[in-house]
C-alpha cells in the first residue's frame, strides 16, 4: 500500500543512521523544507507535491514506521531529536524550514526548541503533544484502531483510496498495530510531553500554526494551548478539513508554501 | 501407553471467582473487561460470592484435590481476584495439605521486591505449600494498570530476574536495571522452600515466554491456545528443556481442563452447557483492541491471533470451544478416559481442573467437585500406580 502511496516524483534514499535503516523521500529543488509526518504515513504525501515546485522537500520516515527499521530503544522524544541530528548531518543539511504534522508537529516543536538556530521557519500542522484540559481528546490509544481513519478526515472520500477493501485485512491491521507500538513506546505513559510547555518560549523563529476546523482527533480547542504557549505564532484555520488538513484542503498547502517563501 | 505418565498424579482445582450478577442489558457492552462500568458491582452480592467461592476452594481439599489455584485480573466481572495473594492468605489457615498455587500476579503489576516478599510470606505462612506462576498478564491488564504494554516483555524479564535474585542470593544485594534500581535488595521474609517455591509460567504460547520457562527450569502451562498448539508446545518444551540440561518433568506441565461430571453424559452436558456458554460468551467477552494493546504482541503474533480472538472472546460455539479447549464433560468413566488420553498425549500427570465454570451455582460446583473427588481422582491415581508397578516389574 505505502509504496504506491508515494508519488513517483519523490526519490527514495536509504541512510544508515546510527545503525538504523532510515528511508528519506526527496523531491524538488530550492531551499530545503523538511517535513515530519505523523504517526502513520499510509495516507501518502501527495499534498506535498506543490511544495516541490519551490523547495527541496525532504520527508524522512520516522523509525518504527512504514519502511523504516524498528528501534525498540527509542522511547523518548530526545531519541528522535538525536536521530534527526544524525540524519541531517548525513544529508549535509545546515539550516532549513521545518514543517511537522500531528506527532511530527510535536517532534518538530521539540527539535526546534533545542536547535532553533537551524530552523529558518517553523510550521506546526495540527500538532499533538500538549496536555489539554479535556483529555482524553487527542489520546489515540482510546480509539479503536478501526475507527481512526474516519476520525482523521472531514470527508471520508479523501482517505478511502488508501484503505483496504477488507476491513479485516491482516497486513493493514498489522502495519497499524506496528505504528501503535512505536507510538506506545513514546506516549503510553503520557499522551503528551508534560515539560513541553515550559520549553516552547524558545520557538522564536517565525512560526505558523495550521489547524483543520473539523479536526475530530485534536479538535480546534487544542490550538488554543499552542497559541497560549507560542503567542507570536501566526494562526490559520481551514474549513472543510479534519486532522489531515493538508490532504483535505489545498488552501492549507498553499498557505504553508506562502509562509515559507 | 495409556493413563497419566510419571510419578504422582496431581489434581488442582482452579477458581476464577467471577462476579456473576451481570445486568440484564450487559450484552449491550462490547466487553466485560477494562471499561465495563463498575457501578454494576454490588458489594453485598460480592460478599456472598466471596464467602461461597472461598468455601468451594476449601472443599476441593476435603474431597481429594491436591492443590488450589488462584490468579489475577483487573477491571473485570470475569474475576474478583484483583489481588490473589489476599485469597491465598484467606485459604491457608483453612487448609492443611493442599498446595496453594498463585498463578499468579503478573510481576509487571507489582514492585518485584514486594512480590518476592508477598510470595515468601505465603510460603512461610503455609509451611512451604506455595507454588507460583509468572504471567505476563493479559492485554486487558495493561489498559487497567499504568504499565506500558510496549515495554511489558522487557520489564517482565527484569522483574523475574529481580525476584529470583531475592530468593537465591543472601541480602543485601543491589540491582541496577533498565526499569528498577535497588540499592538494598534485602527482602524479609525469605521463602520457606529452598531455594524457592516451584515456579511456572502461564501463557498463550508466545515464543519468548516459552523460551524463558525452559531457560529458568520453570513449568509451563499453555492457556487459550488450540489443542494442537498445546501439544506442539509441550513437545517443544520437552525438547528444548533437555537441551538446557534440565528436562521438564511431567508435573511441570499442568493441563488446564474444563471439567464437569454427572450421572449421565446428557445430564452433564445439560447441567454444564449454559455455564460454559457464560464463561466464553460473557465472562471472556472483550475487544481485539483490549486483547492486544499497542506493542504488547509482535506484529506477526498479532496477525496470527486476529482470527482466534474472534472465536474465543465473545463469539461462541461449542465446536470452537471443543476444538480450542480441553473440555471434559460427561460421566466419571468418560472423564477418566478423556483425561488419561490427553495426559498421555501431553506428557503430563498434572491436571488443573476448571470445575467452577462461569456462573455455575454452588450446588453444581459442590456436586462436580464431589464426583470428581469420589469417582475420577482415585481411579486415575490407581491406574497410574498400576502402570508404575507394571513398569517397575
Amino acid at each position: 500500500m505505502s509504496a504506491q502511496a508515494f508519488p513517483p516524483q519523490f526519490k527514495r534514499e536509504t541512510h544508515i543512521v546510527n545503525g538504523l535503516k532510515t528511508t528519506v523521500l526527496t523531491a524538488g529543488s530550492g531551499e530545503p523544507l523538511v517535513f515530519f509526518h505523523g504517526a502513520g504515513i499510509w495516507h501518502g504525501i501527495n499534498f506535498a507535491l506543490p511544495w516541490t515546485e519551490k523547495f527541496r522537500v525532504i520527508i524522512p520516515i520516522h523509525p518504527g514506521l512504514d519502511e523504516a527499521d524498528d528501534d525498540p530503544a527509542m522511547n523518548h522524544v530526545n531519541d528522535y531529536v538525536v536521530h534527526y541530528l544524525d540524519l541531517f548531518d548525513a544529508l549535509g543539511l545546515g539550516t532549513f524550514s521545518l514543517v511537522g504534522f500531528s506527532l511530527g508537529g510535536w517532534l518538530a516543536a521539540n527539535f526546534a526548541v533545542q536547535h532553533g538556530h537551524r530552523i529558518e521557519r517553523l510550521v506546526l500542522v495540527g500538532p499533538a503533544g500538549l496536555r489539554g484540559k479535556e483529555q482524553p481528546k487527542g489520546d489515540l490509544f482510546l480509539l479503536p484502531p478501526e475507527e481512526i481513519p474516519s476520525l482523521l478526515v472531514s470527508s471520508f472520500d479523501v482517505i478511502k483510496p488508501y484503505l483496504p477493501d477488507d476491513p479485516k485485512d491482516l497486513d493493514f491491521m498489522g502495519a497499524r498495530y506496528r505504528e501503535g507500538g512505536t507510538l506506545a513506546r513514546l506516549w503510553w505513559e503520557h499522551p503528551y510531553y508534560r515539560k513541553l510547555p515550559r520549553y516552547l518560549h524558545r520557538l522564536t523563529m517565525p512560526t505558523l500554526l495550521v489547524w483543520g476546523e473539523e479536526d475530530k482527533l485534536l479538535p480546534l480547542q487544542n490550538a488554543e494551548l499552542w497559541r497560549q504557549a507560542v503567542p507570536k505564532a501566526e494562526f490559520q484555520t481551514f474549513k472543510r478539513a479534519g486532522h489531515l488538513v493538508l490532504d483535505e484542503n489545498r488552501d492549507a498547502v498553499n498557505a504553508v508554501q506562502k509562509f515559507l517563501s | 501407553m495409556g493413563g497419566a505418565s510419571g510419578s504422582d498424579v496431581r489434581f488442582d482445582f482452579m477458581h476464577f471467582m467471577p462476579y456473576v450478577h451481570l445486568p440484564e442489558n450487559h450484552k449491550d457492552y462490547h466487553s466485560t473487561w477494562v471499561d465495563f462500568p463498575n457501578k454494576f458491582y454490588d458489594p453485598k452480592k460480592g460478599h456472598a460470592l466471596y464467602q461461597r467461592y472461598l468455601a468451594e476452594l476449601v472443599l476441593a481439599e476435603t474431597v481429594g484435590f491436591d492443590a488450589i489455584v488462584v490468579n489475577e485480573h483487573h477491571n473485570t466481572a470475569y474475576s474478583m481476584m484483583a489481588a490473589p495473594n489476599l485469597i491465598a492468605a484467606a485459604i491457608i489457615p483453612q487448609t492443611k495439605t493442599a498446595k496453594i498455587c498463585v498463578w499468579g500476579t503478573p510481576p509487571n503489576l507489582e514492585y518485584p521486591n514486594r512480590l518476592a516478599e508477598e510470595y515468601a510470606m505465603l510460603d512461610v505462612m503455609s509451611e512451604g505449600r506455595l507454588e507460583v506462576a509468572f504471567p505476563l498478564g493479559t492485554g486487558m491488564e495493561y489498559w487497567a494498570n499504568p504499565i506500558n504494554p510496549a515495554t511489558a516483555r522487557a520489564r517482565y524479564r527484569e522483574s523475574i530476574d529481580i525476584i529470583l535474585k531475592c530468593w537465591t542470593q543472601d541480602g543485601p544485594t543491589a540491582y541496577y536495571g533498565d526499569f528498577y534500581t535497588y540499592r538494598y535488595l534485602n527482602p524479609w521474609p525469605r521463602p520457606y522452600q529452598r531455594p524457592y517455591p516451584p515456579c511456572y509460567i502461564v501463557g498463550t504460547g508466545s515464543p519468548e515466554t516459552v523460551d524463558l520457562a525452559v531457560k529458568l527450569g520453570f513449568g509451563y502451562s499453555a492457556v487459550f491456545v488450540s489443542k494442537t498448539r498445546a501439544l506442539e508446545l509441550n513437545a517443544q518444551l520437552r525438547k528444548s528443556s533437555a537441551e538446557y540440561g534440565h528436562p521438564v518433568r511431567p508435573e511441570q506441565l499442568p493441563l488446564q481442563v474444563i471439567t464437569y461430571v454427572a450421572e449421565t453424559k446428557e445430564k452433564a452436558e445439560a447441567e454444564a452447557s449454559e455455564h460454559i456458554r457464560f464463561f466464553f460468551e460473557d465472562a471472556l467477552r472483550t475487544t481485539p483492541n483490549f486483547l492486544a494493546p499497542p506493542g504488547y504482541l509482535s506484529v506477526a503474533e498479532l496477525k496470527k491471533r486476529a482470527a482466534l480472538a474472534d472465536k474465543l472472546h465473545g463469539g461462541f460455539s461449542f465446536e470452537n470451544v471443543n476444538e480450542s479447549f480441553f473440555l471434559a464433560v460427561g460421566t466419571a468413566d468418560q472423564v477418566v478416559e478423556q483425561l488419561e488420553d490427553w495426559a498421555a498425549k501431553m506428557g503430563t500427570n498434572h491436571f488443573n481442573i476448571l470445575g467452577a465454570i462461569g456462573n455455575m451455582p454452588h450446588w453444581k460446583v459442590v456436586k462436580n467437585l464431589t464426583l470428581i473427588g469420589q469417582d475420577v481422582i482415585p481411579r486415575i491415581r490407581a491406574n497410574a500406580a498400576a502402570e508404575r508397578r507394571v513398569a517397575a516389574e
